[in-house]
């Protein structure tokens, strides 16, 4: 049975590849309905599997993952272009596999979408789970959040490999007492950077102990919810941290964990703990210290995640923020540059968006230090135009763009420092736009 | 009387899909006009509050747990707010502040929430999780005194049933129930519905509407608020009932 699944999986490959159509996910969805919902089961993968989920930095971490066991000469299969439901891992796998199913790698680095995983390791044997951080994001499309960390605290009970957790996060701490035997669970942790703060800084969630509901007490908080906490009835978020990010300098940028420096090129404390996470992986698998390093301080993203465009001799920066989290981590740091600059933000309502918007007035405008001027464009420019002029911006400064490369050339008419914000479906179309403008401005993309 | 005082409860708990930011617009549109406003919060554990003292007292929307979290909190609070509203404070309500004011709701597994009883609907939930009425919603509403379209995003499996003065018909969407007419509940000094977005962001006459209420409740000469730009605000709303409504009649 396996091998004629297989057998039509392959063929579903082979003519899409011939008519030059991506088989990132279709071979998977047929094989998905083929198989029952069990589409990931047919193939035979003896070798270790390490899956990275939650909402925010699961692509920036697999892939750094993956680069530490490619440059230490494993033979790896990682799904890099975030294909990351069962389907897409199917259809991954499918182009690896042999007649049999039987998979041929030395490791398997997947990135994994947080509801699927329970889907995806009730099928395969799972080694090494890291989970990054739990935040509201698509609410109406996923479902809401304790929903969701209630289905991989489930696949977590009976779970006995390793789980790599940020302990900062009360959302991803409490899966480390999913299961009291498995005596393979760790904790990354960052102490504070500068603009850590005392009080919580943005409409967030886990603010109540999971375990006994008390509110949850804070030393710090980095960003969001994420930060030292602990409850002070049950002592949940004492823990020892396996590695730990210390003298964090965001201005360099460098941090040091694990008694070695790195200097990553994205500053951002968001970034800080991917990369903590990261170097945790480092230190479980006995990875050498040098490509390590490398591989951290040479990680940097062309997809819309701080991405530098020269709008003729004008230089924006391009991140995506799919939730407020994002949002809020992408103005702070645009805060904390110095000097006048201004924002284009590009909001989009398409169905892999989600289709409400809401979520904008989970972003804290108020903070805005320096702006000088704010277009908006998108799907839903007016309603991220309206929502930053109720955050007590003067509405004077805002200009509504719709059609993107009109937004792009109203923001670049100016001089100085130019800040791009877009939600999921927005991001692509926004490179194109930035990307024309580069070429017609003789500007450059970095 | 140039002040609003504000009582903001749950606002720790029952925040979905930006309702808080109804109480930033509120702020936002007082402070645009010099009209001082106040907003306190409760939650859960906090001082009993002299709700009589607030104009205006404001529940948002939570997720299933969250809002199970608050029924038996809140009906510590209940002679507190039913007295506010017998002497006219404003009572506005979304989503899960809604249901709670009813009579009662019952949740899909059947088992039953009991509401504060101030009004006499009651909402039973969807028993099929799947099937939530969820999208964005057109409603017509006259509460102004002159017929306005709305808009809003709904997401709710409770079907609200036995309201007998709604907030509004629905022109595109679902409603108090899926497929209904009706949406929301309405009084001259309650609104309750379905819509967040926030509420308010695209429909400034019914912010406006809750402070002239607020300002003027206790005073004969009426306050007339003065004008703001909602140019953005309404041009907002446009976008969205074009879309939305053009693609109904499409159907």
């Amino acid at each position: 049975m396996n091998r004629i699944l297989i057998f039509i999986g392959k063929l579903i490959v082979k003519i899409l590849r011939l008519f030059k159509r991506n088989a990132g996910n279709l071979p998977g969805i047929v094989l998905w309905h083929l198989t029952r919902g069990k589409c990931v089961k047919m193939f035979r993968v003896d070798c270790p599997i390490i899956a990275v989920t939650g909402t925010n930095g699961k692509t920036s971490v697999t892939n750094c993952i993956a680069r530490l066991f490619e440059k230490s000469g494993r033979n790896i299969i990682i799904n890099r272009e975030g294909n990351n439901l069962d389907t897409g891992i199917c259809s991954l796998l499918l182009r690896y596999c042999d007649g049999a199913g039987r998979v041929k790698a030395d490791m398997l680095i997947l990135e994994t979408d947080e509801s699927h995983v329970p889907v995806v390791y009730s099928q395969l044997r799972l080694e090494t789970l890291v989970v990054l951080n739990f935040f509201r994001d698509q609410l109406d499309r996923n479902g809401e959040m304790e929903t969701l960390i209630q289905k991989i605290n489930g696949f977590c009970k009976t779970f006995e490999g390793n789980l790599l957790l940020n302990g900062d996060d009360p959302n991803t701490a409490r899966l480390g007492m999913a299961n009291p035997a498995n005596k393979n669970v760790r904790y990354f942790h960052a102490e504070p950077y500068a603009y850590a703060t005392k009080e919580i800084f943005e409409a967030s969630e886990g603010r109540f102990c999971p375990f006994c509901g008390e509110a949850l007490g804070y030393e710090y908080y980095q960003y969001s919810h994420i930060g030292k906490f602990r409850c002070g009835k049950c002592g949940f978020g004492e823990y020892e941290p396996y590695i730990t990010a210390s003298g964090i300098d965001l201005e360099k940028p460098v941090f040091t964990a694990d008694g070695h420096s790195y200097s990553p090129k994205l500053n951002s404390i968001y970034n800080i703990y991917n990369m903590t996470a990261v170097a945790g992986i480092a230190k479980l698998y006995g990875i050498k210290p040098e490509i390590t390093e490398d591989v951290i301080s040479n990680y940097t993203v062309n997809n819309g995640r701080m991405e530098t465009f020269m709008l003729g001799d004008r230089k924006a920066v391009l991140n995506l923020a799919k939730n407020p989290v994002g949002a809020n981590m992408t103005l702070r740091v645009m805060n904390e540059m110095n000097g006048e600059k201004e924002l284009l933000f590009v909001l989009n309502d398409n169905v892999a968006d989600g289709l409400d918007v809401s979520w904008i007035w989970d972003i804290n405008f108020s903070i805005f230090r320096d702006v000088s001027r704010v277009v908006t464009s998108g799907t839903r420019a007016y309603d991220i135009a309206v929502r930053i002029k109720c955050s007590g911006y003067p509405a004077e400064k805002i200009t509504v763009c719709p059609e993107l490369d009109g937004a792009v050339a109203e923001l670049a008419k100016t001089p100085g420092k130019k800040f791009v914000i877009a939600n999921y479906t927005a991001v692509q179309p926004t490179r194109g736009a930035l990307k024309r403008y580069s070429h017609r401005a003789g500007g450059d993309h970095e | 009387m140039n002040k609003i005082k504000i009582l903001h409860m749950y606002a720790d708990m029952l925040d979905l899909y930006g309702d808080s930011g109804n109480m930033e617009i509120i702020g936002y549109r007082c402070k645009m006009r010099g009209i001082e406003c106040c907003i306190d919060r409760y939650s859960v554990d906090s001082e009993m509050p002299d709700f009589s003292a607030y104009d205006l007292i404001y529940i948002g929307g939570g997720a299933d747990l969250e809002q199970q979290h608050i029924a038996e909190d809140l009906q510590k609070c209940r002679q507190g707010i039913k007295s506010a509203y017998d002497n006219g404070s404003f009572l506005f309500l979304i989503c899960g502040g809604y249901q709670l004011l009813g009579r009662y709701y019952k949740d899909a597994d059947g088992v039953e929430i009991p509401g504060l009883g101030i009004f006499s609907y009651y909402t039973v939930a969807e028993p099929n999780r799947k099937k939530r009425c969820i999208g964005n919603i057109v409603v017509k509403t006259n509460i102004t005194g002159r017929e306005t379209e709305i808009v809003g995003f709904e997401n709710h499996g409770g079907q609200t049933m036995g309201v007998e003065t709604p907030f509004g018909s629905v022109v595109c969407g679902h409603g108090n129930c899926t497929g209904s007419s009706h949406e929301g509940y309405f009084e001259k000094n309650v609104i309750a519905t379905y819509m967040h977005g926030p509420c308010l962001a695209k429909n400034p006459e019914i912010s406006d509407y809750v402070i002239s209420y607020c300002l003027n409740r206790k005073s004969d000469a009426a306050v007339v608020l003065p004008e703001l730009d909602d140019a953005l605000e309404l041009k907002c709303r446009q976008v969205m009932v074009e879309r939305l409504v053009g693609k109904q009649e499409g159907k």
